[in-house]
């Protein structure tokens, strides 16, 4: 169990600088994803901590100790590799054992547990086989158990999941959290999928362009993200501006829309609001009070849910709900939003 | 399916396939066929195709061949050149691994400025005619005492075996990516394990062909071995040219030359079977 911190980290190429200043705190035994668009400097934040980069500046604490100077086979972390990188010559059995191998671990207990290993990772039936014999979802496997067989204090993951397909990647996800909750392992891992940073994460960490943007619970980042383009990137769909009449009254396109106040935005401020497509109830009749009117122009039905385009005027608005029911494309509508789940952004 | 079509396809050679390979396996064991006749012969005279007396037809006159009577025996000296070529040759080798193997690595991974001149420059022993290498060395090697020392032909060896080795190891380095060594220092692999279990056994096929390249360019130097050894030191190339001097190629001369084959023959067959072994053993490429 360690706790893992980064104190105003930078890492500069050349004259590039690919992470500016980044301040994480990372509990003991938490999981905690690193989401951002490609050449964000996801990947360098994990080579930095695992030691296979060193900081520009700044320090990386394990448990409160300095180890930015420290090589890597002194940290004893693990890192499952985007492409694997498992050793083509080695059979399954090899791989798996090569961490306690050249700890010089005594062969009883390398057998004993790489047995127990090859049982978590049900990977006993190809130990035999070498890595080009085996499936995507079998090499990760592999990868994880070499990786866990030597109990790193840190485990990081570079985009686990980016080379299986949607049915293995699900299995795989819950796989991985399953692992994770059972060794109580401080877990890192990439991924530029924000869903499935959500899925997995007891925090998530968005980077853009080497800056942490934000980091907090995965609903918090869903609901309350801290500006546009997090909002943007955790998948928003309903954003538009707004003049604060009141601190709980924004005055849109579409009309006035009930706000939860939020400090920072009083009366006077041009703001945006984020509108959650699923936050809002498509009223077939006027509701008593308030209500956005408007009319559906196209509806995208996904089997489980639907999503509604609805013609408010000036704007167009997403509306996601369950299919218990269908309404028709050109139905009149009312938008009932609950002012909760109304989230006011800095223009 | 296309596996039995294959062999179906091979087995069943047109004769023109057939033709086009007894011209390639013409070329490369023709030579052979007259040094084997020689150094059967009793006597063969020019301009007799064939030698006018054959070894069996003497045989009370002698045990062996006369050719191979004499190679075999110590006067010929051909057994001291044998020890002295392999000697030099694994040396060179070890030697010319030793510093391509980093040499390589950095070709192969970094960037740094002068890199394409450097690769350049890499070939220049290859156009600068040996005989040119050769001399300038002897001038100096006399001067530091190392002319005709093992030493001073080993250092001569080395000049035209590193560019190739070079070349050889830095397209293999460039096939395997950084990812698998860092892997395993995480795992917690000090450097020379590092080396010893992922780096070398992955590279393991460029490094076999590039050993056995060396090895045998470095067998078959004749020039610079000639200068520098001084005829002191003899290796089958020296031992050779020393034999057909007077410009006639005698029965002596052709066993000479058939042992000289051996080692490159040897070494061929080995890395054979070590190179499909460990193909093999990895399963389907990777
Ligand atoms: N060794 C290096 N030398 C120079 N620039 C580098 C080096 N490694 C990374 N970079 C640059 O740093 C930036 C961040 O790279 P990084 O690999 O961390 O991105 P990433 O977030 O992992 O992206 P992806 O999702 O595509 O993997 C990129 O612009 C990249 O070009
Ligand atoms: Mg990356």
């Amino acid at each position: 169990m360690t706790k893992v911190q980064l104190n105003a980290v930078r890492k500069q190429f050349g004259g590039f600088v690919a992470i500016e200043n980044i301040d994480l705190e990372i509990a003991s035994g938490e999981l905690v994803a690193l989401l951002g668009p490609s050449g964000c400097g996801k990947t360098t934040t994990l080579r930095m901590i695992a030691g296979l980069e060193r900081p520009s500046g700044g320090a990386i604490l394990f448990d409160d100790q300095d180890v930015s100077e420290q090589p890597v086979q002194d940290r004893n972390v693990g890192m499952v590799f985007q492409r694997y990188a498992l050793f083509p010559h080695m059979t399954v059995e090899k791989n798996v054992a090569f961490g306690l191998s050249v700890r010089g671990t005594p062969r009883a207990e390398i057998a004993d547990r790489l047995e127990e290993m090859l049982d978590v990772v049900q990977l006993g039936q190809f130990r035999h086989r070498f890595p080009a014999q085996l499936s995507g979802g079998q090499m990760q496997r592999v990868a994880i158990a070499r990786t866990l067989i030597t109990k790193p204090s840190v485990l990081m993951m570079d985009e686990p999941l980016a080379n299986l397909d949607t049915k293995l990647r699900g299995e795989m996800r819950r796989f991985i959290r399953d692992l994770q909750q059972r060794f109580g392992i401080t877990t890192i891992f990439v991924t530029h999928d924000q869903v499935e940073a959500m899925e997995l994460a007891d925090r998530v960490a968005v980077i853009f362009d080497g800056h942490l943007a934000q980091y907090d619970a995965p609903d918090r980042l869903y609901r309350q993200p801290a500006n546009l383009d997090v909002a943007d990137f955790m998948g928003a769909t309903n954003i538009v501006p707004a003049a604060m009449k009141a601190d709980d009254l924004a005055e849109t396109g579409v009309g006035a829309i009930r706000v939860a106040p939020r400090p920072g935005f009083g009366a006077g401020e041009n703001v945006q609001v984020m509108l959650r497509s699923e936050a809002i109830d498509l009223m077939i009749t006027q509701p008593t009070q308030g209500g956005v009117p408007g009319k559906v122009v196209a509806r995208d039905f996904f089997g489980a849910s639907v999503n509604y385009t609805v013609d408010c005027g000036a704007h167009r608005i997403t509306v996601t709900e369950q299919a218990r029911r269908l309404v028709e494309v050109d139905t009149p509508v009312w938008l009932d939003i609950d002012p909760d789940r109304v989230w006011l952004l800095a223009s | 399916m296309a596996r039995k079509f294959n062999i179906a396809l091979s087995s069943r050679l047109s004769p023109f396939q057939k033709f086009y390979l007894l011209i390639i396996a013409g070329f490369i064991l023709g030579p052979f066929i007259p040094l084997i006749i020689q150094s059967f012969a009793f006597r063969w005279a020019w301009p007799d195709l064939l030698p006018g007396t054959w070894w069996l037809e003497q045989r009370d006159r002698a045990m062996v061949p006369l050719a191979w009577d004499y190679v075999l025996s110590p006067y010929s000296r051909v057994w001291e050149a044998t020890v002295n070529t392999v000697l030099i040759g694994s040396i060179v080798t070890v030697i010319c691994l030793a510093i391509c193997l980093p040499a390589a690595r950095v070709l192969a991974r970094e960037k740094f400025r002068g890199k394409s001149a450097f690769e350049f420059f890499l070939s220049l022993p290859l156009i600068v005619p040996e005989a040119a290498i050769g001399i300038a060395l002897l001038m100096m090697f006399i001067r530091l005492g190392l002319a005709g020392s093992y030493v001073g032909i080993i250092i001569a060896h080395l000049i035209p075996t590193i560019p190739y080795m070079v070349r050889m190891l830095t397209a293999v380095y460039q096939g395997l990516g950084r990812d698998f060594e860092e892997q395993a220092m995480i795992l917690g692999a000090s450097r020379w394990q590092v080396l010893r279990l992922v780096t070398l056994p992955m590279l393991l096929p460029g490094v076999v062909a590039g050993a056995l390249f060396t090895f045998l360019v470095s067998t078959n130097i004749f020039l610079l071995t000639f200068f520098l050894g001084q005829g002191q030191i003899v290796t089958l190339p020296t031992l050779l040219f020393s034999k057909i001097a007077g410009g006639t190629l005698d029965a002596s001369a052709a066993g000479i030359t058939l042992i000289v084959t051996l080692p490159g023959i040897i070494l061929l067959i080995i890395s054979e079977r070590f190179i499909k072994e460990e193909a093999f053993g990895k399963g389907f490429g990777n």
